[in-house]
């Protein structure tokens, strides 16, 4: 989080970012408290989890939550960059037609006979190719990144149509691999979400780069006073999320063992979008770390499960997927407005570091 | 009608702003208001308009007496305040900025489009402002808009018109309408509160006036009898006995920051040297090019021509960072709006340059970077010198540090320091510290600091040096030894005079 600690605080307890935190806090319980205030969504998330489990029974089960897990893998590995880009003060609403023209890259060249792995290299090289569009529409020339996305979203699904007009499909068991084999009995997609949110994660909080993310989305013009790379830092941004999307179509391909390039990843932009801002990533920019991306992301995955397993419509599960997200963005706005009255009391405390020097 | 303002007092969290401020505007009264930026005038004026409230205090007008006013009731009070930034709708034309929010109507929706434009005629006429009231405000020129923005104001009975500085932006031959216009409206009845730092104004046009200083009002008196020495006196205070004589730099020094010839939009053939351990000031009025030199130099604006040296060294600046890179930072005037991250912390506003520079193959060194803080924290006398407070809540003093050690420690490299009116929006007392963080960095790390001010009080207590600028150019280069604020204030209120 910040750089420097006062020599009070131990640095062990530190979390990835959340914006500027008060001094610590005197006592473990009010700490604890502290922590729960900036995290509403973790509480509610482990209350359903426990609800569903005693209302069902056992049925939460590990068979059930892999599916779970594979599910989210894909919307995590996207939401990492998109968070980013948020934070940064952008956004990036094409990922999903991204993610069809990434997978029916991977489909087609694994068809061709090549490796998996050039599949999945040439799908990310597909992602990125859209990420440097978007990034130099919206950074080299400025325009409304909501605009340009939303216009690449419709386009790069033409794309994908035209790579791709007949639904592929059969494309061997080693290309599978990527979307359902285990590694050391864990879904592979889960592990690569677990790598791209610690990644993520690592570069927002310990290098320079990851810190201007922040500053640019608190405020763009300090940030280029202070000269911060405005264009290079978001312009990579974007170039990443197209190639998360690239590579979470492959994933989804290998998953499905086809790939309709008309409806491969359709809503797939919601749906990660909606895990951003769930997590309690503000569209204003400034604000967010990658565990608000994981619990957004779980929370959402867990939800739609647990409403299945109560034996709730899919009718149903929408209207409460939708009122979730309008919920969690009440309850974010609710308690930010508390931990501003928190650090407005902590910043009048006579101050006993002025004194020490 | 007499607006009387009693015990009026603002605190901005722990910055007393307005300190139990007494003021009577009478009815066909030209009230003038004097005081240095910060002084606490701005905030009269947006208590009066509605755009804060007080924290104490009450606001009498024609009879009713208001604790707090916001926007629709000071207009339905009778109160106009015609702002320094004008707030009128670029897009729309003459007679729908005048009846906007107020439309003359059959049946509550249908605009009487003949009916407003026959009213906006005589409105106009009232004004003495000759356009057509079909114009589109955007084609008008600043002193139309603002007889547009006053013809508004009586359109609603406006019964005290508040001025914010009304000339800065305004041609001689503009300003004296202008003046016609106040007499006229006095005349009339109406009550004006005009705010302003230009002498010449207040003796030419007020009836009485109110002097403050640090939110306090110091002097107050009608104006038959009193000359523009009382003034000066009045306003300045002579309260900075306190300022140490700066230590004179050797002139043979070769100059840490030497511009020669610049020429850029907005500026004219500047040639200047700052050496190192000198402390430079620029002072100028509004728009006589004294930010636009600083924003110049720092890569934000476009040279035309011209050259820059730093330590001897000619330097292309085309970006901030250029200017960085070269040992050049720049402390900007809108603290919020171009230096702070406001949700960020304190250390992290610190060191978000450093962080950079101290960092190994792209990984950050949060020991360094802590290192850089607390020694700046204690070298500056940061409070709370807690790196992880957000800095949105520090005081306006301790925020000015925290962009002062962004580029003042010991790793950023900084030679010379640009500073935009330094304590803008800072207590006195935090003033205090800044001029003597600005003395010790200057002294003791050899940083050559040039600032720009509109504060004479400020160039005599900081500056060894003064550059006096004017339409975009140096105009002289005093030596504050031998100089006073009032020969200050005096050169550049008689330059402004019209020709």
């Amino acid at each position: 989080m910040t750089t420097a600690s006062p020599p009070t605080v131990d640095g062990a307890d530190r979390r990835p970012p959340s914006t500027g935190r008060a001094a610590a806090a005197p006592s473990p319980v009010a700490a604890a408290a502290g922590w729960l205030v900036k995290n509403p969504l973790l509480v509610l998330l482990v209350v359903m989890v426990a609800g569903v489990q005693l209302a069902t029974g056992s049925q939460l089960g590990w068979g059930n939550l892999r599916g779970v897990f594979l599910d989210a893998a894909v919307i995590a590995i996207v939401a990492a960059p998109v968070a980013m880009l948020v934070i940064a003060g952008y956004i990036d609403l094409s990922v999903g037609s991204t993610l069809a023209l990434g997978g029916v890259v991977a489909g087609k060249v694994v068809q061709s006979g090549a490796s998996p792995l050039v599949a999945v290299g040439c799908a990310l090289l597909a992602g990125a190719a859209v990420g440097v569009v978007n990034a130099v529409l919206a950074t080299v020339f400025g325009l409304s990144s909501f605009i340009v996305t939303l216009g690449m979203l419709t386009a790069v699904r033409g794309v994908a149509q035209l790579v791709s007009p007949l639904p592929l499909s059969n494309f061997g068991e080693a290309f599978g691999f990527l979307g359902i084999g285990n590694v050391a009995g864990i879904p592979l997609p889960a592990l690569l979400a677990v790598a791209v949110l610690l990644a993520a994660g690592v570069f927002l909080t310990r290098t320079p780069a990851g810190r201007h993310v922040y500053a640019i989305g608190v405020n763009r013009e300090a940030a280029y006073l202070s000269g911060v790379d405005v264009r290079r830092i978001p312009f990579l941004l974007f170039v990443t999320s197209g190639a998360a999307a690239g590579l979470a179509g492959a994933i989804t391909v290998a998953r499905l063992n086809s790939a309709p390039a008309g409806q491969l990843g359709a809503g797939f932009e919601l749906s990660v979008i909606t895990a951003v801002l769930l997590g309690g990533i503000a569209l204003t920019g400034g604000e967010g770390s990658m565990v608000d991306v994981l619990v957004g992301v779980l929370f959402m995955g867990l939800l739609r499960n647990g409403l299945t397993l109560l034996g709730v419509t899919t009718f149903w599960q929408n209207v409460a997927s939708g009122l979730a997200l309008v919920a969690a963005i009440a309850i974010a706005a609710g308690t930010h407005v508390v931990r501003g009255k928190m650090q407005a009391r902590e910043a009048h405390r006579p101050d006993e570091a002025a004194a020490t020097g | 009608m007499t607006v009387s303002i009693r015990g009026l007092t603002k605190r901005y969290g722990p910055t007393l702003a307005l300190d139990d401020v007494d003021l009577d505007i009478a009815a066909g009264e030209v009230h003038a208001l004097l005081g240095h930026n910060g002084a606490g005038k701005s905030t009269v004026i947006k208590c009066l308009g509605g755009g804060t409230a007080p924290s104490a205090g009450s606001i009498t007008i024609g009879g009713t007496t208001y604790d707090a006013l916001d926007p629709r009731s000071s207009i339905a009070a009778g109160i106009a305040v015609i702002y320094q930034h004008l707030s009128l709708i670029d897009r729309l034309d003459v007679t729908e900025n005048l009846f906007l929010g107020q439309e003359t109507t059959t049946a509550g929706v249908f605009l009487r489009r003949a009916d407003q434009r026959s009213r906006a005629v005589r409105l106009l006429e009232r004004v003495g402002l000759d356009v057509s009231p079909d114009t589109p405000v955007r084609q008008l020129t600043i002193g139309q808009r603002q007889l547009v923005e006053i013809a508004k104001a009586l359109s609603r009975d406006a019964r005290l018109l508040v001025l914010d500085e009304p000339s800065a932006a305004l041609s001689p031959v503009e300003s004296r309408r202008l003046a016609d216009l106040v007499r006229l409206l006095k005349a009339e009845g109406i009550a004006v509160l005009y705010v302003t730092h230009l002498l010449n104004e207040v003796v030419e046009l007020a009836d009485r006036t109110t002097v403050m200083r640090d939110g306090r009002v110091v002097w107050s008196q009608p104006m038959a009898g009193v000359s523009k020495t009382d003034l000066v006196t009045a306003v300045s205070g002579r309260a900075h006995g306190a300022a140490v004589a700066p230590r004179p730099v050797d002139p043979d020094t070769p100059p840490a920051l030497a511009v020669d010839h610049l020429e850029a939009p907005g500026l004219h053939d500047v040639s200047l040297v700052v050496r190192p351990g000198e402390i430079v000031g620029l002072y100028g009025l509004v728009g006589s090019g004294r930010s636009r030199l600083l924003e110049t130099l720092f890569g934000r604006r476009p040279v035309t021509s011209g050259t820059v040296a730093v330590d001897g060294r000619t330097v292309r600046v085309r970006r901030p960072d250029d200017a960085l890179r070269a040992g050049l930072a720049l402390v900007p005037g809108d603290r919020l709006r171009q230096g702070l991250f406001g949700s960020l912390s304190s250390g992290e506003n610190t060191v978000l340059r450093v962080m950079s520079l101290t960092a190994r193959a792209g990984w950050r060194r949060p020991r360094a970077e802590q290192e850089v803080f607390r020694n700046t924290a204690a070298a500056f006398g940061l409070r709370p010198a807690d790196p992880e407070v957000p800095v949105s809540r520090l005081s306006g003093g301790n925020q000015q540090k925290v962009l002062i050690a962004r580029w003042v420690n010991d790793r950023a490299g900084t030679r010379v320091l640009l500073l935009d009116d330094p304590t803008q929006g800072v207590d006195v007392g935090a003033r205090a510290e800044i001029y003597e963080v600005l003395r010790q960095v200057a002294a003791e790390r050899g940083l050559a600091v040039l600032f720009a001010s509109n504060d004479p009080d400020e160039v005599v207590a900081l500056a060894q040096r003064c550059l006096v600028m004017r339409r975009g150019r140096v105009v002289d280069d005093l030596d504050m030894r031998h100089t006073g604020e009032e020969q200050l204030l005096d050169l550049i209120h008689t330059e402004l005079e019209p020709s």
